[in-house]
């Protein structure tokens, strides 16, 4: 009978304390609920710029199959001459112009002097080390041509020097300092002339 | 007669503790091959989606982080491990595929050039601080291509990457690289900004608060069409 009263009285006691414990879990709810209530940082360069533009979803490339191994070259080349990386800004948009026909299936797909627009994805600038500039060209607009049938990225390259700066650094460390010397020497800038021609590969079967 | 019934008891409930270790083991080899499927699935799609011609995989290691004396296998082998420590910063799948695009890029560097991509590799590792803000821009590029949400870069970056006091020889400030990060959203991706599903994610707000500084330069870049890059902080 003992044993039955105290478990009684310490259950009694314990009941106040649980029900304590679940209002400060309550309270701790509430709280959180209040702050994602609060008002949250402003965006001005969305409010202010990004909405007063027409902005489309990009596209991705969800829809793929890549059974096919046939390929085409499509050669192009560059409209306006470009003198460095400087030149050109993210975003930018560039013309180049097909420098062949493309048949594919006897079927004219892209003719020669056709305009392929492409966006300047991302400026390389050039390092220490020898280690070129770059500019990687992506988005390309080809006539007749999906997305999905020519590679996404081309990059075109500065002068890579690192390949003399890194053999020579190894040969000097032996007379320290003159091997770290090397890291001053730059890498090329990106030069690409009208006539010079580049080459990508056209999937016609891809999707 | 007590110590005969205290040594059969624990006789009997030996077998009954190693079925108990079993089941651990049982849940935690589900669990890291549940993770593992993750991994390889997002990572294979972002491959897929931006014909990467290349082949990288893609491991799970749960031990938190790396040691300092093991090599980074992604320019060597083209493998992208992803450590306990990383993955217990992610919460969905675009900021997976935002952890996995940049080392993908980083990996898919290592292909082409001379000595079969030796030495693009060992470019990589002399500039790494130059590096590490494309692999973020082109992460981002492959982000979008595959289908994911770019913005999670930001959340992802922001809530995983410590601010040290300056930049480094070997590494940017986290606050300048995810101020570059949005300007290359905010330029080539300005939708998923307009549109923006992470707006209201505390991690997102937080960069928010903490980069009004670094958006102001940008937005006067912007609104001046200017081509100066701005000097983040």
């Amino acid at each position: 009978m003992n044993k039955v009263a105290f478990i009684l009285a310490i259950f009694l006691c314990l009941t106040p304390l649980c029900v304590n414990a679940e209002n400060t879990v309550d309270t701790g709810v509430l709280d959180v609920a209040q702050v994602e209530n609060k008002e949250p940082v402003q965006d001005e360069i969305v409010e202010n710029i990004l909405k007063q533009r027409n902005v489309q979803k990009p596209s991705a490339h969800l829809n793929y199959d890549y059974k096919s191994t046939k390929t085409t070259p499509i050669r192009f080349s560059i409209k306006e001459r470009i003198k460095s990386e400087a030149d050109v800004y993210e975003g930018q948009i560039i013309e180049f112009e097909a420098q062949s026909d493309v048949y594919y299936k006897k079927q004219l797909k892209v003719k020669k002097g056709d305009t392929i627009k492409a966006r300047v994805g991302t400026v390389i600038t050039s390092g220490m080390n020898g280690i070129p500039a770059s500019i990687i060209f992506d988005n390309f607009e080809i006539p007749n041509v999906k997305k999905g049938q020519v590679q996404d990225t081309f990059e075109v390259f500065g002068q890579d020097r690192s390949l003399f700066v890194f053999p020579l650094k190894w040969a000097l460390t032996i007379l320290p300092p003159t091997g770290s010397l090397t890291n001053f020497i730059m890498g090329g800038h990106v030069k690409i002339k009208e006539g010079k021609v580049f080459t990508m590969y056209y999937h016609p079967e891809w999707l | 007669m007590l110590k005969k019934l205290f040594f059969l008891g624990l006789f009997m409930a030996l077998p009954l503790a190693s079925f108990a270790i079993d089941d651990v083991k049982d849940v935690d080899i589900q669990k890291e091959s549940a993770i593992q499927k993750r991994l390889t699935d997002v990572g294979t799609s972002i491959l897929n989606a931006n014909k990467i011609d290349g082949r990288v995989v893609f491991v799970y290691d749960k031990t938190e982080v790396k040691e300092k004396l093991k090599l980074d296998k992604t320019l060597l082998d083209r493998q992208v491990i992803v450590y306990g420590y990383d993955y217990k910063f992610i919460e969905d799948d675009n900021e997976l595929a935002a952890f996995l695009s940049r080392r993908i890029a980083e990996a898919y560097r290592s292909y082409p050039g001379l000595f079969s991509g030796y030495l693009n590799s060992v470019k990589i590792k002399a500039a790494p601080k130059k590096y590490q803000i494309i692999f973020d821009k082109i992460g981002v590029d492959y982000m979008v291509r595959a289908g994911y949400n770019p913005v999670a870069m930001i959340t992802l970056v922001n809530k995983s990457y410590p601010q040290k006091r300056g930049d480094s020889l070997t590494s940017n400030v986290t606050s300048k690289r995810l101020a570059k990060i949005y300007e290359h959203i905010c330029i080539k991706y300005p939708y998923y900004l307009v549109n923006n599903e992470y707006y209201h994610n505390k991690s997102y707000q937080n960069f928010l608060l903490t980069s009004v500084n670094n958006r102001k330069m940008l937005e006067e870049k912007l609104r001046t069409r200017s081509r100066k890059e701005p000097v983040y902080e």
